[in-house]
């Protein structure tokens, strides 16, 4: 027993060794590295979404790899934080990119103060950071932001409702979560529209949150729609698992094609509810054009070029008359990544 | 100490007592395996070698700093026997009073002691309900889990608090974990430091003082505790209080990360706690575990986090990585303990 436990001990301190050997060789291996590779750099740029499993990430992968595969030396490491919605596991995801000397970073920022200071970290180190999505308040230390105007994706949804209303009845508002900065401007876009464009129409509420998954966004929708049974024409749900849990709620209720509903984002099952009129109208982005554009402006900054501060990437409403015109269907079903 | 209390001298207590670092040996070979693992892929890689730098190391022992603590706190709840599911959403508790005390232009002394006092009162709740109900603690720590993610939402009025960083939040607060060159004492940022003082005072209390050795008793076998004249009740309540505030400390370093408080950033982290605990050698059947092998546990997977990203492994490869050594370590320990008992 004593033996096997001195075995250990040696075992470990040759690791340790060994480990410390490795440190010393890491010194002349980087230079002669970047020398090398002097010929024909490959950029290596890390683009870090908010989550990994929603489509629409999925989009900007794409998006990105478009761009990749078009300037020829650029490789694209995508990577996530570990949990979604987990604000210090994609800050850790940043400092290890930093640490690691990646070419570029092009972030979607989980909380748009508490990613600053690393962002700007980055920058000392040299590393341009390109914002997408969603915006960072301290704007001295990025390259570039690249997002949908999700205000004016709020003003739009509530042109397109208010037009299903003829202009007149009561609408709902489920908001998605507190803190989040896009679809916080949808919401704004959203009431601010009606107060000035629509009087005609009464807000019944406007502070419900639905949370981050379909099966919370559900079951709010559904005691919502319990609670507004008679008195609800028109809901505005702000992103996809919003709409989702909404448009199912309105199934159960028996309600869904008879109180006007419009979402935000696409997914395949919405799209199809379009089709069948039990939604009025799906805001739309361009999430693939978001992670090209995003890559693009790096690239160019990268280059010496200058670049815009802010680069919209567009807003569109999908309504079941426009559907399947070319352009439309093209948004409805974004490319994806692996596809 | 085994003059002061010979009844309870049992095997594990006496084989935990005596082993101290052999049992803290497994998963530091688990530890310098991974890191060996990470230096020569990275090595191999081209643009490789930056994971072995000194920046790196000091990169992961910020990342890991608040799992750290409150795996401090939840060492001691382990070896107790018990467990608690609540930890990680205290963290997220106290970050939130930290931020409205600062938000409300309280001192920042007085609004780091509410923090930590958040962070105790929460455990002392805990220790008391468990005690006094004589539920069991997953049940009891299950249920304030939800309850205190509750009151942080009520604090917080459901959204996030962010303070001023210019005018509200003081120096030191914003440089705790910060790797920023400026922020640095003799190589690491203050709350590193501040976590390994803790880590050392906590090992000496759970080694030397007589609370220590209840706590051990307690894990081992609490009837028999009880027999030898143990308060059990008030040792609980205490150790769980202790443990709360450790969660308190690392509810101050997330604040620091994030810098705001936001009430659900602690959902989830619990879990990360325990696994350091376990990955550490901590025995979920209570008497078992170390401090020096939770901050193990603790590094390695902070390890794994960051050797996964700078490999550029995606999450999926990540989880099923981090899942193997979890059990792996936890079965080689098992087996190790099961060879040196018989």
């Amino acid at each position: 027993m004593p033996l096997s436990r001195v075995l250990l001990l040696v075992f470990f301190v040759s690791w340790g060794l060994a480990g410390c050997s490795g440190q010393d060789a890491a010194g002349p291996k980087s230079p002669s590295g970047g020398g090398a590779a002097g010929a024909k750099k490959k950029y290596r740029i890390a683009v870090i979404p908010k989550g990994t499993t929603h489509e629409f990430w999925k989009s900007v992968h794409a998006g990105a790899d478009n761009a990749a595969k078009e300037l020829g030396n650029v490789e694209i490491i995508w990577k996530g934080s570990h949990l979604e919605d987990d604000r210090d596991g994609q800050i850790s995801v940043v400092q290890d990119f930093t640490t690691q000397r990646v070419d570029g970073i092009c972030l979607a920022p989980l909380d748009s103060q508490a990613l600053g200071p690393f962002v700007k970290e980055a920058k000392q180190e040299q590393i341009p950071t390109v914002i997408f999505d969603s915006a960072l308040d301290d704007e001295s230390s990025i390259v570039s932001y690249v997002a949908t105007d999700n205000y004016n994706g709020g003003v739009l949804a509530a042109r397109q409702l208010s037009e299903t209303l003829d202009g007149k009845g009561g609408v709902i508002l489920l908001r998605y979560n507190p803190g989040s900065e896009s679809t916080n401007q949808r919401e704004e876009g959203f009431l601010a529209t009606l107060k000035a464009e629509f009087p005609g129409i009464t807000v019944l509420t406007s502070d419900e949150y639905a949370g981050t998954t379909e099966n919370s966004a559900l079951d709010k929708a559904q005691q919502l729609l319990i609670k507004f049974r008679g008195k609800v024409d028109g809901i505005f749900a702000v992103c996809e698992p919003n709409s989702t849990g909404l448009l199912k709620a309105l199934e159960l209720e028996g309600l869904a094609g008879k109180v006007k509903f419009v979402g935000f984002d696409p997914s395949p099952h919405l799209v199809e509810s379009l089709r069948q009129k039990k939604l009025h109208g799906i805001v739309l982005q361009d999430p693939v054009k978001m992670g090209y554009q995003a890559v693009m402006t790096l690239m160019q900054h990268i280059r010496g070029e200058t670049v815009e501060k802010r680069i919209s990437t567009g807003e569109y409403v999908a309504t079941p008359l426009n559907m399947d015109e070319p352009a439309m269907k093209k948004l409805l079903n974004p490319q994806q990544f692996g596809e | 100490m085994s003059n002061a209390f010979p009844p309870i001298e049992t095997e594990s207590l006496s084989r935990g007592r005596l082993n101290l670092l052999g049992s803290a040996l497994g998963p530091f070979l688990t530890l310098g395996i991974v890191i060996l693992f990470f230096a020569v892929t990275d090595q191999i890689r081209e643009n490789g070698g930056t994971f072995l730098s000194q920046r790196n190391f000091r990169t992961i022992s910020v990342q890991t700093a608040t799992v750290a603590v409150a795996a401090l706190g939840m060492t001691v709840v382990i070896i107790a026997g018990g467990i608690d599911l609540s930890s990680g959403t205290t963290v997220a508790l106290s970050a939130t009073v930290l931020a409205w005390g600062l938000k409300h232009n309280w001192p920042w002394a007085i609004a780091v002691a509410a923090a930590l006092a958040t962070g105790g009162l929460a455990g002392f709740l805990n220790g008391a309900l468990i005690s006094l109900l004589r539920v069991v603690p997953f049940i009891v720590t299950l249920g304030t889990m939800t309850i205190y993610l509750g009151v942080a939402k009520m604090i917080a009025e459901e959204t996030t608090i962010r303070p001023d960083q210019a005018t509200q939040v003081p120096h030191w607060l914003q440089e705790l974990l910060s790797t920023r060159n400026e922020a640095l004492w003799l190589g690491l940022p203050l709350g590193v430091w501040l976590a390994l003082g803790l880590a050392l005072a906590l090992a000496a209390v759970l080694r030397y003082s007589v609370f220590g050795r209840y706590v051990y008793a307690l894990g081992s076998n609490e009837s028999t505790a009880r027999l030898c004249g143990i308060n059990v009740p008030a040792n609980k309540i205490a150790l769980y209080t202790l443990a709360g505030l450790f969660v308190g400390v690392a509810g101050m370093y997330q604040f620091s990360r994030l810098s705001s408080g936001n009430p659900t950033s602690g959902l989830g982290l619990e879990l990360r706690i325990i696994a350091a605990v376990v990955i550490g050698g901590g025995s979920l059947s209570g008497g078992r575990g170390t401090v020096l092998g939770t901050l193990t546990g603790a590094a390695i997977m902070a390890v794994i986090a960051s050797g996964c990203t700078q490999l550029g492994l995606n999450n999926p490869v990540q989880d099923v990585i981090l899942g193997v050594i979890i059990i792996a370590a936890v079965t080689l320990d098992q087996v190790r303990q099961r060879r040196m008992a018989g």
